[in-house]
Formats: structure tokens, C-alpha cells, sequence
């Protein structure tokens, strides 16, 4: 009867819990542990000190409706209003006033800039010591048990850069940098999302962040530094054709090609990521075909033009191509 | 249509109780020395921690704080006394001031005082906490 | 604040009454004859001329209803919102249309519905709870009323075009500055404009709560209604203020493009946030506390006793009031400001809850020291005690910055706004409107439909919100017209049921409104006082009152007066107290003093008419045309409504009267005129200002929080104001001022022909002061475009040399008053009224002169 009752409540809080990826009561970082925990005491007292306050409403209108001392009543005023409160609210400000900072304390090594865009994330790794940054976009990387600086701008408006199961948010200015560190405890993948209203497409500016084991971390790095693959085979080589053909080079970079413009997301390792158009397409050559020929279905307001004058096959071979950059 | 209370008798209205002599402000100078600790508080952070981050440190603002606090809370203290002295609980136990007379009014002003001195007295000490315990910029 | 000798007469006759002239019997003919004066001066206008009424009860209502209007329809916006969000990957609505939708669903119930819904109700409650006639400025109020209704009108019908705005309700830059179309204007422009009818009716109300009382209720024995509305409207004067002049700047950046917002050159997105957040915030308690008194009405009817810890309450209302300034930046939490700042903020959003844990209690302490009878209205004060302790509980928990930096800005933060504005304000007003229903339309609301009403609204309430908690905490974000169908989320399911519960309470607003509104001629008609209250607005007796409130004006020695003071309902009805008559035909009321509510004057208040109305809708071409461009055109409306206003006030308020005293009743003579401080005109002026004020010392703020947050302010090797203007200014508005205090007292002493001359001196140095402020940015050739530090600069010139304009108008209206003999030596109060606004001009002047000139020199 315990055991179901707990299933029952695991099921209301979160479904499926390990489903839930982008939770804050289910935590995988240092930051975010300590938030949920938290909130388990918090939510208790809550709803203690709610069912005394409405216990004794109820008790007073309809249990036992009759006069009761004035002197108990000032008494209640008292106690209740002023004494209980400062109390209880003394330990609380106590207890979390010395946790304000957690947030702030200076990363082991890696530090990741992440700008946000009009709606997607550019990403810059920067390894201790590093003199120019790995550039990648739309997904985040972090090394678990280690404790990442994040640092964060914006292009144009606010954006608010958020991994709930890792830790709190920090809004991304333009204009101005915002700094933050991470410490994500178990490897897995998570989910974050843009949490300051910032236009049209607002709902749909998330992203993937996968903890990873410091090794493979490392060689993830090293992959992501290294220049694009050339095509693979013979399709790839004629989507390639059409990428140049069509000036996709104009906005989008793809290292150790001609390609070198920054005012899209990086491509380069594009076909590595998990997914595609800040997390809200899968990474699929039919949803990079169906992304290029229309994104502002997939995405209202987007700055990409469309391409549905390409044909079937130019489009397949396009996205064949930009899927092989691994 | 009045009661034996209600009658007002001119030796009542003594001096010390006549509305000049009392004031809406009294009620409002400890929740403004509040307010002014709040803003100061606030503000010599900001110019600590964002403006010239070299000049004071962490330390420095908390003495500045510090004593900041502990000015407020003496104000406070006095305003304290003052309207309990108004309020002047111990001569009659009159906490309710209900009756139509100048010696209620002024005795209610000083009590309601009292009062918010009280809360603005712990309103003071929360905000000097996140100095001391946040410590840091 | 006392009576004193050169300001006004000294009343005659005796006071207080003694019992034995309260006793003593009222002649019948006489009351039936003064009964009928009363009445047709107090007649309501009919047919089309009754919307020239200006009376609180007749404003009032319209208030009020068109408010509930508003929540309707911005509720509409909210169910289609929740259909969109009830699946996902849904496309009911497309992005921008949820955009336009979830902005004006906020915009909406905060400027639309919450506050002027407060407004409208301490209109039509406030007199009646004072035992007064009216509102010390009727017009003021119906002023406001017009301005809230096309000023409201026009910005919730930009939904129906797609032109709403659609960078939310906070309107952040530089999203919302750079945002295309005319969406951002209407709202800046449009609330600007709702936001002077809602400091009119602060000023209203203050001085209603400290002038308008009845003789005898001392501020010891005020109901405490009257104790919040002045708390209030005190807020209201200091929260309101810095959006203006947040809404000032953002509307200079979007029209001229001048910087403030803009990092690029200069600008901070995050003054915005602290003006439109100093703002926001005590605007929840704005929202939170009218509504509480109602319930601190309703409670001791309920309990059968006064309320217990009257001091407590008055202490948790002011307490609140100055807390709720302190709370600003726990909407800013994530924005990277300083820990310790941020702990500032987090402590005393702690410290808050204890005033409001306070009144809490003191309610509950009534309940349990009374002999509680339930009725329809304490269901509903039940189902808001239940809501708002929850809401109040997550609020303890979201000043916590760790964990506000979790749920900041999801679907947690929503459910926590809607429990405390629910529990805090929805439930409470419906409450109110059953429990006073029978004070305004002498009719019951229906018991069982107000149960069917409740227990819908309030289950649907909880269905809807009571899951968004876990949606929050389960990651997701607010103000997302859509999210994925991923298993990795599973927000499915609770966004059902939240648009399930969203409709079951829709179904709840129907049966109220359907109660509220529906044919009740068969139903019998509501006993005069029907819960048993102590408070005098049940001493209106409505359909025997064509809008006078009292029949006479009562003697108030205790708290509860209808359960206290035996025999008063008949004498006041007999008209047995005071103004039972109106002999000379004028709408009248008492004015006494702030603390013990001695009677000093008698105050002619104003009668319908067109005027207001024309005065709010030319003021509506002045903040509505710039949204299109028509600069010239705003401008004309602009002197449109000036002329109004003078027009009114000329014909209308002021006048010399035709005697120097007039009997009151009971013996009593007070006196017709009164001047300064003496004069209800003089508090008003003062009120303004001190909002005015406030709005200048926003700029003010705005000037040290950029040299605080960057390191180019001032600009370095930019010019400043040019030194000899700024001083040139700060003289010409310091002669200025001269010339009317003198005129002041010149007038007073007899020497009208000097005062006369001095009158016409002042106009003139105002336009030469406002000249040289003009010059000092001119000259040097700032480009407020360039940057931010010559736009601020340019911004204080403007400031000051748009209050110049009354400035300059002012003196011109005295020395015409003079000239046609409605100023005299004796009658002088627009002359200490104008004298007042100087006052303020010059320290205006003076802190602009010295921000343009000597202070960026010495940073």
C-alpha cells in the first residue's frame, strides 16, 4: 500500500522519472541538488503551516462558531503574526542568504561563452589557457564532476540561459557579460531552454546539454576542434556543391572550407549534435531537408530564408551532406 | 444617541492630547528610517561592489553597513519609546482606543507607532543580514 | 492641518453636540421640505445628460463595470491561451498572436481590471463609509473615469486589429524598444495615459480619506477601509510616478531614437527593469490591499463584533505599504546583480510577510473572539484565505534567491501570481460586490447561484493552477505559445488539466456575471441594512437617495455607529445632523479636520457637466495621436484639454461665495471659504506634486544608476549643458518663484495692483528660464541621439521645460481671477494653490539647472 502510494506520487510529480530531463526536483548537478533539496523542506512547511491557517479558519466558522476569549484572540495575533513568522523566516534568509553566491564560484579550468541569438545559442568552449574558442551552437557540453564557468551575452535582447536538472538561470544581455559556473554530477543528457521572453519564437529557443565522462569530454573537444570532414561520398559532395551554390556560406561557417561567415550557427560539426534548430527538430536528414526548405514553419520570425525552390533532390543531397559533419 | 463615554469634558482635552500635539507622522518615522537603511544599504553596494570594486571590499561594507544598521536601529529604538511613552499602555491597559476621545486618538497613534516600530525594527535586522552572511559581491 | 485664522474662519456655534441637540426633536415639515431641496440638488441627470453625471455613486459604477469588462475580455484571452496550451505542439494560435494574446491578458487585468478596479470601488464606497456626499472632486473623478474608459478602450481594442503590443506586459528593452509596429506605442502611450486617471484618483481619495470624514470620527474610530484606501493612494503616488518616467524615456527612445535602453551607445536595459519593477511591485499590493479591507468589512459583520487588533491592522496596512518598496529586484534575481544586493531584496520579501501574516491573524482572531453566522460573501472571503496562504506560502519560497533562480520566469511563478491575486484580490472583490450588491441596486444576489459561482470558480481555479506548480518545477517556461511532445518533458498532461480547470472556472464567471447582471424586478427588495453591518454605508437608504449619500450628515463617536450609536439612523434620516437642508440649491459637503474630525468648512462640490469628458478626450488625443506620428495634432489636443481644465475650473471651483458662514445644523455655522492648507484644492495640489515629484526623482535615479552601471557617464569629452544658461535658468525660475510668493502676500496685504504686476512678471521669467534650459543643450550641440549622456541631459531640459507650461499658465489664471474679481484679497486660494506648484517648479528647475551644469563637471 506504501509502495503504491509512492509509485502513485513518483508519478504524479514527474511521470516516468527517468524521463524527466528538464526538471528541477530531479536534479544532476551540485547547484540544482541543493535547490531540490531545498524545496522538499520548503514544501513541507507549506503545507504544515497552511492546513493550521485554514484548519483553524474552518475550526472557527463552522466547527465551533461560538466566542472564544478576546485575550486569545490578541494572543493568536501575536504568536501567529509576528513571532512564528520572524522566527521561521530568520532560518530561512539564514539558511539560503550564505547559498546566493554557490552560483559564482570560479570554475576548474573550462569556460563556456554562450551568446544568445534571435533563436538559437552560439557556443564558444574555451579550455583554460586557450587563445581562440571551439565554436559550436545549439548544444551544450559539459564535463561531469567538474565545475564549468559559463559566461553569457546576447546579440540583441535578453535571453535567459537555463539548464534546470544542472542549475538556476542567468539572464544574457546585450551589451553587457553575465557570469555563471556549473557542476554536473551525473552524466546523461538534459534539456535547456531560453527562460526570458525574448519574441516571436521564444518557445522554441532550447537546447540539448549532455554531461559527459571527463574523458570523453576531452576527445569530444578535440573532435569539435578539428576542421569539417570532406564529403563522404558522392551525394554528400553534390549537397556540398549546393551549399556553396546556393551562398549558405554567406551566414554559416563550416571550418576548413570556404565557408567562414558568422551570423548563423557554426556547421561544422552540425551532424553531430542531437538536434537541430535549437532542440526543436530532430537531427535527421528529413527534418534538415524540411528545416531548410521552410524554417519559418519549424520556427516563426526565423532569420533563415527559406529554400523551397530547391528541388527534392537538391535538398536531400543538401541535407546528406550537412548530416555527414560529424 | 451618545453614551456616558462619549460625553467629552474640556479638562479632558489637556494639552499633551490635543490634536496638534500628535501627528499622522509619528506613524510613518520608523518605516522610514527602514526605507532610508533599505536605500543606502543598496546603494553604497552598488557603488562597492559595481562602481569602484578596489575601493572598499567586502569588509569595508560591512562596517559602513554595519554601522548603518546599528544608527537605524537606534533611531528606530527612540520612536520606539517615544510612542509607547504616547501610547502609555502601563497607566490605563488600553491597547483598543475605541472611544471618541482626543486622550484615545493620541494614545492610538502612539500605540499603532509602537507597532510598526517594532516591525520595522525586524524589517532593519533581515536587511542586514545578506552582509554578513552573503559576504560577498 | 488645523483650522487656523489665515487660511480660514473660525467656525460658530457649538460643537461637539451635546446629546441633548442630538436628542431634541426634528420639525417634520421642515425635514420634508429640506428633503425635497436636498433631493433636486442631488437629482441625477436623465436621459443622454446622465452621462454627464459626476457623482461618486454614478461614476463608481461605471468604473466598476467597465473594469469587470476588461477582466472578461482579457480572461477570454486567457482561455484561448489555455486551448493553444492544452496540447502540445498545438496551432490554434500562431506565435504572434499568443504573444499579443498572454501581453494584453497581463496588461489587461493589471491596468484594466486590478487597479482601477480598486479605484472604482473606494469611489463608489469611500463617501458612503465617511457618511459624505461625495468625493472632495467629483469631476476629478469623472476626469478619470473618461481618460480610464477610452484611454483602456483603446489599448485592449488593438487586440482586434493584431496591432497589440506583444513584448509582454514588463515591456523589456530592447525587445520591446526595438520591437516593429505600433504594439509598444499603444501600450506606452495608452497606460500612460490610464496610469493619470489612476493618480487622480489617488489624489481623490487621499484627500477624501483625510478631509471628507464626518464630524466626530476621529482617525481612532475610521473604518478601516478608509485606513487602506489611504495607504493606497499614498502607494500609488510613489509607485506610479517612476513608470511615467520609465514610460518617458522608452517613448523618446522609440520616437527619436534617442539611447537610453541601448547598450550600443550607452543605454542599460536594466533601468527599465528597476523603473517598471519599482513600480510593479508595490502595484501587487496596490492590487492586494483594497481588497483586503473589503474583507476587513466583512469579517466583523460576519464575527458580529468589532474587528479585534484594530492598531494591528492599521500597523500591517502602512507596514506593507513601505515594505512593498523594498521587494523591487526579486523580479530581477537572475539578472546578475550582486549577491549581497540580491540578499537585500530577499530579506525584506521575507520581512514582508510578516505585516501580512498580521492581518491574517487579526481576521482570524475577529472570527474566533465573534459569534460567526457564514454567509455568501464569507464563503467567498473562506475560498480567498485558502487560495492566498498558498500563494503567500510559494511567495515565501520564490524570495528565496537559489530557489528563485530555479522557478524565475516558468509556469511555478505563474501558478504563485494567480494564487495571490486570486486569493488576494479576485475572491475578495467578488465577496465585496455580493456583500454591497444590495447597497447599490437595493436587491440580493441569489445564495444559491453565488454558492454554484463559487464552487466552480474555486475548483476551477485550483484544477487549472494548483498543477502549473509541478509544470514549473518540471521545467516550463513561461510565455511559450507552444512546447514539444517529448516524453523527456511530459507537460502534456498537466496543461490539460489546467485548460480543463481554466474552462470549469470560466463556467464560475458566467453564473457570477449572469447573478450580477440578470432582471431581478421580481425579487424582493433587500432589507436597508441586510448583513447587519456597523458601518455607515448602511445607512443609505437607496431608493429614497438620488445620490446624496446621507440625508444628513451624522455625528460619529465610535467605530461601528449603526451598532454603537443608538438613534442615529432616525435623526440622520430625519435630516436632524448636519447639511440636512440645501437652501442656496448647491451640492455640498462637510470638510473636518485630519485627526479629530472637527467640522471646519463647508465645501461646494461640483455638479454635472460636459466638461470633463471634453478634458478626457482631448487628454486622450495627446498621449493616443503620437502613436501614429501626429505630433502637431497631440499638441493641439494638448492645449485642448488645458483649456478645458481652466474652463472648469474657472466656471466651477473657487469662487468667492455669497456669504462669509452659512448654518450647518445642530447649531453649528462654518465657514464657506477656505485657502492654503485649509482648502481641500491646496491638498490636492500638494498630493499631485508629491507624485510629480516622484516621477522627477525617477529621472533623477536614472542619472546616478548610469554612472553607477558604466564607465562612459558622463561621456568622456562630451560637452555639458552650457553653464551660463543652466545659471541663467536656475535664476530666471528662482525670480519666478519670487514674483508669486510676493504676489502672495501683496494680494493679502491689500496691494492688489503690485500683486497684479508681480503675476505678470512671473509668465515671463518662466518663459525666459524655460528658454535658457532649452539653450544650455541646445547650444553645445548634444545630440541626444549620439548617446546616452546628452540624451538624459536633453531628457531633464524637456522635463523642465514641460512643467514650465502650467507654470507659465498659473499666474496668467490668477491675474485674470484678480482682473474679473474671482481673486480677491480675501479669496485668494488659486493663488496659494498656483503659489504651491511654483514651489515645486523651482526645485525642479534648480535640480535640472545643477544636472545640466556644475554636477557631471565635479564626477
Amino acid at each position: 500500500m506504501r509502495r503504491a502510494a509512492g509509485v502513485l506520487w513518483a508519478m504524479l510529480l514527474s511521470g516516468p522519472a527517468a524521463a524527466a530531463r528538464q526538471s528541477v526536483i530531479h536534479p544532476a548537478g551540485e547547484d540544482a541538488a541543493l535547490v531540490a533539496g531545498l524545496f522538499w523542506w520548503l514544501l513541507g512547511g507549506a503545507v504544515l503551516l497552511w492546513l493550521l491557517m485554514n484548519g483553524l479558519f474552518l475550526y472557527l466558522t463552522r466547527l465551533n462558531p461560538v466566542p472564544l476569549s478576546r485575550r486569545l484572540a490578541e494572543m493568536l495575533i501575536i504568536g501567529g503574526g509576528v513571532l512564528l513568522p520572524t522566527v521561521v523566516l530568520a532560518v530561512l534568509l539564514g539558511v539560503t542568504l550564505q547559498k546566493i553566491p554557490m552560483h559564482m564560484r570560479p570554475g576548474d579550468g573550462l569556460r563556456v561563452h554562450v551568446t544568445g541569438e534571435e533563436w538559437w545559442w552560439r557556443v564558444e568552449y574555451w579550455p583554460e589557457g586557450a587563445d581562440a574558442p571551439i565554436v559550436s551552437a545549439n548544444e551544450i557540453r559539459l564535463p561531469a564532476g567538474q565545475r564549468t564557468d559559463v559566461t553569457l551575452g546576447s546579440a540583441r535582447v535578453i535571453h535567459s540561459f537555463w539548464i534546470p536538472a544542472l542549475g538556476g538561470k542567468l539572464d544574457m544581455f546585450p551589451g553587457r557579460e553575465t557570469r555563471m559556473s556549473l557542476l554536473p554530477q551525473i552524466p546523461g543528457t538534459y534539456r535547456g531552454q531560453c527562460a526570458e521572453f525574448c519574441g516571436l519564437s521564444h518557445a522554441l529557443m532550447a537546447f540539448e546539454a549532455v554531461v559527459m565522462e571527463p574523458a570523453d569530454f576531452q576527445a569530444w573537444l578535440t573532435a569539435q576542434a578539428a576542421p569539417a570532414l570532406p564529403p563522404a561520398d558522392a551525394r554528400a559532395a553534390r549537397g556540398r556543391a549546393v551549399f556553396f551554390a546556393e551562398g549558405c556560406g554567406g551566414c554559416h561557417a563550416i571550418r576548413g572550407t570556404a565557408a567562414t561567415a558568422g551570423a548563423g550557427p557554426d556547421l561544422t560539426h552540425l551532424g553531430s549534435r542531437t538536434t537541430l534548430a535549437s532542440a526543436t527538430l530532430p537531427m535527421t536528414e528529413a527534418a534538415l531537408a524540411e528545416w531548410i526548405a521552410d524554417p519559418e514553419s519549424a520556427k516563426p520570425g526565423a532569420l533563415m530564408p527559406g529554400y523551397g525552390h530547391l528541388s527534392g533532390a537538391e535538398l536531400g543531397d543538401l541535407a546528406h551532406y550537412l548530416k555527414g559533419l560529424r | 444617541m451618545t453614551g456616558p463615554a462619549d460625553r467629552l469634558r474640556p479638562d479632558e482635552e489637556e494639552k499633551t492630547i490635543a490634536e496638534e500635539s500628535s501627528s499622522l507622522w509619528l506613524l510613518v518615522v520608523s518605516p522610514t528610517v527602514w526605507a532610508v537603511h533599505f536605500a543606502a544599504s543598496y546603494a553604497i553596494t552598488s557603488l562597492a561592489c559595481v562602481k569602484f570594486p578596489d575601493l572598499l571590499g567586502v569588509g569595508g561594507l560591512q562596517w559602513i553597513i554595519g554601522a548603518l544598521t546599528g544608527l537605524a536601529l537606534a533611531a528606530i529604538l527612540a520612536t520606539a519609546l517615544r510612542s509607547w511613552r504616547q501610547w502609555d499602555f502601563l497607566e490605563d491597559y488600553d491597547h483598543i482606543h475605541h472611544r471618541p476621545r482626543s486622550e484615545d486618538r493620541h494614545e492610538f497613534l502612539g500605540h499603532a507607532a509602537f507597532l510598526l516600530s517594532v516591525v520595522s525594527f525586524i524589517g532593519t535586522v533581515y536587511v542586514a543580514l545578506p552582509v554578513w552572511l552573503t559576504g560577498t559581491c | 492641518m488645523s483650522a487656523d485664522t489665515t487660511h480660514i474662519l473660525a467656525p460658530q456655534g457649538p460643537y461637539p453636540p451635546g446629546p441633548e441637540m442630538l436628542n431634541a426633536p426634528v420639525d417634520p415639515q421642515w425635514s420634508r421640505e429640506s428633503g425635497a431641496r436636498l433631493r433636486a440638488v442631488w437629482a441625477q441627470p436623465r436621459g443622454l445628460r446622465y452621462w454627464s453625471a459626476v457623482n461618486n455613486s454614478e461614476v463608481g459604477q461605471w468604473y466598476a463595470m467597465l473594469c469587470f469588462g476588461f477582466m472578461l475580455a482579457a480572461g477570454v484571452l486567457a482561455l484561448l491561451m489555455r486551448v493553444q496550451l492544452a496540447v502540445p505542439g498545438n496551432d490554434f494560435l500562431s506565435a504572434d498572436r499568443f504573444n499579443q494574446f498572454f501581453t494584453m491578458h497581463g496588461s489587461a487585468m493589471m491596468f484594466l481590471f486590478a487597479v482601477p478596479m480598486f479605484e472604482a470601488i473606494a469611489i463608489l464606497l469611500l463617501p458612503a463609509f465617511l457618511g459624505a456626499r461625495d468625493m472632495p472632486f467629483p469631476r476629478l473623478s469623472a476626469y478619470g473615469f473618461w481618460c480610464f474608459a477610452i484611454g483602456g478602450t483603446f489599448v485592449f481594442g488593438s487586440v482586434f486589429f493584431g496591432a497589440a503590443p506583444d513584448s509582454g506586459w514588463f515591456m523589456y528593452p530592447p525587445l520591446a524598444t526595438q520591437s516593429e509596429g505600433i504594439g509598444a506605442d499603444i501600450w506606452l502611450l495608452g497606460l500612460s495615459f490610464i496610469e493619470v486617471s489612476s493618480i487622480a484618483a489617488a489624489v481623490e481619495l487621499i484627500v477624501g480619506v483625510l478631509k471628507c470624514r464626518p464630524p466626530g470620527m476621529r482617525i481612532n474610530l475610521m473604518p478601516l477601509y478608509a485606513w487602506y484606501v489611504l495607504v493606497v493612494g499614498a502607494m500609488i503616488l510613489f509607485a506610479f510616478p517612476p513608470l511615467i518616467a520609465g514610460d518617458f524615456l522608452f517613448e523618446l527612445e522609440r520616437s527619436f531614437d534617442w539611447p537610453f535602453f541601448d547598450p550600443e551607445r550607452g543605454g542599460d536595459p536594466m533601468l527599465w527593469q528597476h523603473l517598471f519593477w519599482i513600480f510593479g511591485h508595490p502595484e501587487v499590493y496596490i492590487i492586494f490591499l483594497p481588497s483586503i479591507a473589503i474583507a476587513a468589512m466583512i469579517v466583523p459583520t460576519a464575527a458580529g463584533r468589532p474587528i479585534v487588533g484594530y492598531s494591528w491592522i492599521v500597523l500591517s496596512a502602512v507596514a506593507v505599504g513601505f515594505l512593498s518598496f523594498g521587494l523591487w529586484v526579486h523580479h530581477m534575481f537572475t539578472t546578475g546583480l550582486p549577491a549581497i544586493s540580491l540578499g537585500f531584496f530577499s530579506a525584506a520579501s521575507e520581512a514582508v510577510v510578516i505585516p501580512t501574516g498580521v492581518q491574517l491573524f487579526a481576521f482570524l482572531a475577529t472570527l474566533m473572539a465573534g459569534r460567526v453566522r457564514m454567509s455568501v460573501p464569507m464563503l467567498y472571503i473562506a475560498g480567498a484565505l485558502a487560495i492566498f496562504t498558498c500563494g503567500g506560502l510559494t511567495g515565501i519560497m520564490v524570495a528565496l534567491v537559489p530557489f528563485d533562480r530555479q522557478v524565475h520566469d516558468t509556469y511555478f511563478i505563474v501558478a504563485h501570481l494567480h494564487y495571490t491575486l486570486f486569493g488576494g484580490m479576485v475572491f475578495p472583490v467578488m465577496a465585496g460586490v455580493i456583500y454591497f450588491y444590495p447597497f447599490i441596486r437595493k436587491k440580493m444576489m441569489s445564495p444559491r447561484l453565488g454558492k454554484w459561482a463559487f464552487w466552480l470558480v474555486f475548483t476551477g481555479f485550483n484544477l487549472c493552477f494548483l498543477p502549473m506548480h509541478l509544470t514549473g518545477l518540471q521545467g516550463m517556461p513561461r510565455r511559450v505559445y507552444t512546447y514539444p511532445d517529448l516524453d523527456a518533458l511530459n507537460w502534456g498532461w498537466l496543461n490539460m488539466l489546467s485548460t480543463a480547470g481554466a474552462f470549469v472556472m470560466a463556467a464560475g464567471f458566467a453564473v457570477f456575471l449572469w447573478d450580477v447582471i440578470r432582471p431581478k424586478g421580481r425579487d424582493a427588495a433587500a432589507p436597508r441594512n441586510p448583513w447587519g453591518g456597523g458601518t455607515l454605508e448602511w445607512t443609505h437608504d437607496v431608493p429614497e437617495d438620488p445620490g446624496w449619500g446621507v440625508r444628513s450628515i451624522p455625528y460619529i463617536t465610535s467605530r461601528y455607529p449603526l451598532w454603537q450609536q443608538e438613534g442615529l439612523l432616525e435623526r440622520m434620516d430625519a435630516g436632524g445632523c448636519y447639511l440636512g437642508d440645501a437652501p442656496e440649491g448647491l451640492r455640498e459637503t462637510l470638510i473636518t479636520t485630519v485627526l479629530d474630525a472637527r467640522p471646519i468648512l463647508v465645501q461646494r462640490v461640483t455638479g454635472p457637466t460636459w466638461i470633463t469628458l471634453a478634458a478626457a478626450g482631448f487628454t486622450g488625443g495627446l498621449f493616443i495621436l503620437p502613436v501614429f506620428k501626429l505630433y502637431w495634432p497631440a499638441l493641439a489636443c494638448g492645449a485642448g484639454a488645458m483649456a478645458a481644465i481652466l474652463w472648469w475650473l474657472w466656471r466651477d471651483t473657487a469662487r468667492p461665495p455669497e456669504a462669509a458662514r452659512k448654518p450647518v445644523g445642530l447649531g453649528l455655522s462654518l465657514p464657506l471659504y477656505a485657502t492654503g492648507p485649509a482648502s481641500v484644492g491646496w491638498w490636492g495640489m500638494f498630493i499631485t506634486m508629491l507624485g510629480d515629484m516622484t516621477a522627477f526623482a525617477s529621472l533623477v535615479f536614472g542619472f546616478f544608476f548610469y554612472w553607477t552601471a558604466g564607465d562612459d557617464f558622463p561621456l568622456p569629452g562630451a560637452g555639458h549643458g552650457q553653464p551660463v544658461l543652466c545659471g541663467l535658468a536656475a535664476a530666471c525660475y528662482g525670480g519666478g518663484w519670487a514674483a508669486m510668493r510676493l504676489a502672495r502676500g501683496w494680494n493679502r496685504g491689500g496691494r492688489v495692483g503690485r500683486a497684479r504686476l508681480a503675476r505678470a512678471a512671473a509668465p515671463v521669467l518662466a518663459l525666459a528660464g524655460a528658454l535658457a534650459m532649452a539653450g544650455a543643450v541646445w547650444l553645445p550641440g548634444l545630440d541626444p541621439a549620439s548617446h546616452v549622456y546628452p540624451a538624459m541631459l536633453w531628457a531633464f531640459a524637456v522635463w523642465t521645460v514641460v512643467h514650465s507650461v502650467p507654470g507659465l499658465v498659473m499666474p496668467l489664471y490668477c491675474l485674470a481671477g484678480s482682473l474679473r474679481g474671482k481673486l480677491t484679497p480675501a479669496h485668494d486660494a488659486d493663488l496659494w494653490n498656483c503659489t504651491l506648484y511654483w514651489h515645486f517648479l523651482l526645485i525642479t528647475a534648480l535640480v535640472s539647472a545643477a544636472v545640466l551644469g556644475p554636477i557631471p563637471r565635479l564626477m
